[in-house]
């Protein structure tokens, strides 16, 4: 399939009858592609007139010193037969091994890469348009080469060594060129807290940056399945993890001896229960919580995002945590310090109630000012509760037992209830931890002081 | 594993060529106390001793022997050359003793320990250097490995045999032989065949693959190969030398491929390719992932699979370049002292000395078709440049590479006279992320062959008017 090529003169600028200062080629000549033909000279250059395809010369149209301009045909090629380009060819693949002749050498070498097989021929350039660029719908497109940040070498090093990452920074510069400015700008907003939020996200101020956690192939090792969480754990995931970040916490660790206390709860219980509800030693918590709170004003406060300032408040609503076959719910009591005992136990049998048939409103979730969470129930000797945020602490109930307690003279069998008061340290230092606590159990010991 | 305080040496580098001194250099000007461990009694290396720097005063030699026959066509005639092989050799080993000898004072002045030997681990903070008359023990902090790499020697030949040369052999130009077959087209045995050439001697070069200089872009080797086919014997591409033999007046070459045969030469020289020396320092012994080829793994910081070990240069990968080297051996010492040093270069630059230069830098045009990159072409034939045409060497061409959608230059390659000097704008245009208008609105002094970078960027843009372009797509 051998077929004749005409070439013709190029566009050589606003010149004619320019004229041919030397033969590359003669008659009968094999050539490849792109190698010159002829040598054309205007004014201020000499040009080439390449060979558009491989082939054989079949006959030339000029001579030296004939005079040619824009589309003269100066020759007549036959194209070889097949893949014209076979001959420009790099090569085919080889293998990268050390033991190829023609591999790079040593101080000026080439490329690690084997010669890649040349693409389809009409992807090359053409004679006529040898200095053009390709045109744009060849290869397929692709956004940009290699997703690169736009920054210089300078840049690149600053960057490195204040350990920013370019890909996270956008650039001021011109098409968006990163500059030194704006990589020492991202780290001083990192630094000041107002950087993106990453994987790990910030709070308040601070801004996590560590690495996501391994997610290995669970089944690899053995049976699994997939449990997806309830709306309330996805819900609460979010708070849980941002408190227990964000708040630098402390937990304070107490016993309350409640001996009499579950004396006085034990010869009421009957009356709670003809009343048609429990009686139980979370109400008298929360009686106790209010007294402390209104001794410890700055533990009944929320800390106001600016820093600056704590917001106290003068109403008592306290959160309870309650645990419902969904998750983790803290409905509100209102305004305990307005009810009496038997108020309270009343309305917490409701709250809890509502909370365990998923039927708490917006509304009873809102407006807490310390939470109290009692795993006593269950059992546990002490555990760290996480503070309800914007709340500044929170109370952890353990299971009470008898313990042996020395009372100056003699072991006596008390009923003991462990205590733990997680609290925020920005509010709240360990001293006046340790003394609302310590005033909380008090109130708990004596019932009577919460009249004082 | 290693503690900082108790070793003899902060930083000991195995390997004193153009990587391992400068890394050496750099540890010592940041306050570490260094050692340098070699072999051979002077510095530099296979690059400044039988590499780069001789090889380069030799190119120079045969670019003015060639230049001043041409200028015949100019109306100056020199007459032809008498060359004087021992003088030519002679300035030859000037060039070199001239740096090495300087390499040496530089060391002493910055205090680097010289310990000439060949070293082997023996532990992750302990190496032995043996010399010829026993050996020593060093412990050391953090240790550099810039040992490079060695001439491959193919099999079936005579090694030993003074007629059969390696590179080193043939940069030592004992004599101008007669009849000289090149095995291997890649860059030095071009390079090479380009000496002999000027010299005198009749050149066949034979190359495996298709074309000369695989990985290279055909269109920047054909100039060089035009030029050449005319002045050498032959070039056989597609060719394999199945064995040499040799007999008391000849060393003769058995072809097989494209070309077939026997033929009989005076000397031959073998240029396939390098092989790392990764394994010949017992390193994977105490830990260091060493492959089987001898190269040695590191990350962006030069480490190796062991903390306080680095390596650079040759021996951790392809390209096998003396500028890589030293860049890498810049970053291995800064790490050593505590920097956050790591190489992030985005391209290394490649040179073939040979008569044309050719030269390129980032993606090559192959490969940005092999990888579908959207790019365009702008391409500035040196028959339009004035100072070509003044210098007589019209057939080279400039020509860059630019990302479609962003405009930005991501590869070049030049071939001419003086190529391997102008490749360094456009490493630099890449480094910086420029625009094809950056590098046009440049302004470059007239009339220089630098000028063709930016009428290269100016061809892209559609705006040159050194040619004249008909505007088809735009």
């Amino acid at each position: 399939m051998s077929n004749t090529i005409e070439v013709k003169v190029p566009d050589i600028g606003d010149f004619s009858d320019v004229p041919v200062i030397e033969l590359l080629v003669s008659k009968g000549d094999s050539v490849e592609a792109d190698e010159g033909l002829l040598t054309l000279e205007s004014d201020k250059a000499t040009m080439e007139v390449p060979s558009p395809v491989a082939g054989v010369v079949r006959e030339l149209k000029v001579g030296l010193n004939d005079t040619v301009s824009e589309g003269d045909v100066v020759a007549v090629l036959e194209a070889t037969a097949g893949d014209a380009e076979a001959d420009d060819a790099a090569g085919e693949p080889t293998a990268s091994g050390e033991d190829q002749p023609g591999k790079a050498l040593p101080e000026e070498t080439g490329k690690d890469e084997a010669p890649r097989p040349e693409p389809e021929a009409e992807a090359r350039i053409t004679a006529t348009e040898s200095a053009v660029p390709a045109p744009a719908d060849e290869p397929p497109p692709r956004s940009d080469s290699r997703g690169l940040p736009h920054a210089s070498p300078a840049v690149r090093k600053f960057a490195r060594e204040l350990g920013a990452d370019l890909r996270q920074i956008s650039g001021s510069g011109n098409k968006g060129r990163i500059t030194r400015d704006d990589v020492a700008a991202h780290v001083k907003q990192l630094m000041g807290g107002k950087g993106p939020s990453g994987a790990a996200g910030r709070i308040g101020g601070l801004s996590l940056d560590f690495p996501e956690a391994p997610q290995p192939d669970f089944s690899r090792f053995g049976a699994i399945e997939r449990s997806e969480l309830s709306r309330i754990q996805k819900l609460s995931a979010g708070h849980l993890h941002r408190n227990w970040v964000g708040i630098p916490h402390v937990t304070q660790h107490d016993e309350a001896d409640i001996t009499d206390m579950e004396a006085f709860r034990q010869a009421n219980i009957e009356e709670a229960k003809a009343r048609g509800f429990k009686l139980t030693p979370l109400v008298f918590l929360i009686k106790a919580m209010v007294a402390s709170l209104k001794a410890f004003p700055t533990f009944n406060a929320s800390l106001d995002p600016d820093g600056e300032s704590l917001i106290l408040k003068h109403y008592f609503n306290i959160g309870i945590a309650v645990d419902t076959p969904d998750g983790l719910v803290v409905p509100v009591i209102r305004e305990c310090d307005r009810k009496g005992i038997m108020e309270l136990a009343e309305e917490l049998s409701v709250v809890s109630a509502r909370a365990r048939d998923g039927k708490l409103t917006p509304s009873d979730i809102q407006g807490g000012c310390i939470s109290i969470s009692s795993l006593g129930g269950i059992g546990g000797t002490g555990f760290t509760p996480i503070i309800n945020a914007p709340e500044v602490a929170i109370l952890g109930v353990s299971r009470s037992t008898m313990k042996q307690v020395w009372n100056g003279e003699s072991f006596q069998p008390r009923l003991m209830l462990p205590l733990s008061l997680s609290y925020d340290h920005r509010v709240i230092d360990g001293a006046a931890a340790a003394r609302f606590t310590r005033f909380l159990a008090s109130r708990l010991e004596d019932l009577r002081r919460l009249t004082l | 594993m290693n503690d900082t305080s108790s070793h003899e040496f902060d930083v000991i580098v195995i390997g004193a060529g153009p990587g391992g001194y400068t890394a050496a250099f750099r540890a010592a000007d940041l306050g570490l106390k260094t050692a340098l461990v070699e072999r051979y009694p002077t510095l530099g290396g296979v690059c400044l001793n039988v590499g780069c720097i001789p090889s380069k005063a030799l190119l120079h030699t045969a670019a003015v022997i060639d230049e001043a026959a041409a200028m015949a066509a100019h109306g100056v005639k020199f007459g032809d050359p008498e060359i004087d092989i021992d003088s030519l050799r002679a300035h030859k080993e000037g060039v070199v003793e001239k740096l090495t000898g300087g390499l040496a004072g530089m060391a002493r002045q910055r205090g680097v320990e010289v310990i000439q030997g060949t070293a082997a681990f023996t532990g992750v903070n302990e190496l032995e250097v043996s010399t010829g008359d026993g050996s020593r023990s060093f412990s050391f902090t953090n240790a550099i490995i810039a040992v490079g790499s060695r001439s491959i020697e193919l099999p079936n030949m005579p090694w030993g045999d003074p007629r059969l040369m390696d590179s080193t052999a043939a940069l030592e130009i004992r004599d101008v032989p007669g009849r000289l077959l090149v095995v291997g087209g890649g860059i030095i045995g071009l390079e090479m065949a380009c000496i002999y050439d000027a010299l005198g001697s009749e050149v066949t070069v034979v190359e495996l693959t298709p074309g000369l200089m695989p990985g290279t872009d055909a269109d920047l080797v054909k100039p060089l190969e035009r030029r050449i086919k005319k002045r050498y014997q032959a070039i056989h591409l597609e060719t394999r030398v199945t064995g040499i033999g040799a007999d008391d007046d000849a060393l003769v070459a058995n072809f097989e491929g494209k070309h077939e045969g026997t033929e009989r030469f005076d000397r031959v020289l073998v240029a396939v390719g390098r092989t790392p020396n990764g394994n010949r320092i017992n390193a994977a012994a105490v830990g260091v992932d060493v492959d089987d080829r001898g190269f040695i793994r590191v990350d962006e910081q030069m480490r190796t699979s062991v903390p306080n070990i680095f390596a650079i240069g040759d021996v951790v990968g392809q390209p096998m370049l003396a500028h890589k080297a030293t860049h890498e051996g810049k970053v291995a010492a800064e790490v050593c002292a505590g920097e956050k040093s790591a190489f992030d270069a985005r391209v290394i630059p490649s040179v073939a000395y040979t008569d044309p230069e050719i030269a390129w830098v980032g993606m090559t045009e192959e490969q940005a078709r092999a990888e579908n990159v959207d790019y365009g072409i702008g391409k500035f034939p040196w028959a339009a440049s004035g100072r070509a045409l003044g210098n007589g060497r019209t057939e080279g061409f400039t020509k860059l590479l630019f990302d479609n959608a962003s405009k930005r230059i991501i590869g070049a390659g030049i071939v001419g006279p003086q190529a391997g000097d102008l490749i360094a704008e456009c490493a630099l245009a890449i480094e910086m992320g420029a625009e094809a208008e950056d590098i046009s609105l440049t302004v470059h002094p007239h009339p220089t062959l630098s000028e063709t970078v930016a009428m290269a960027a100016e061809v892209f843009e559609g705006t040159v008017t050194d040619l004249y372009i008909p505007r088809k797509g735009k």
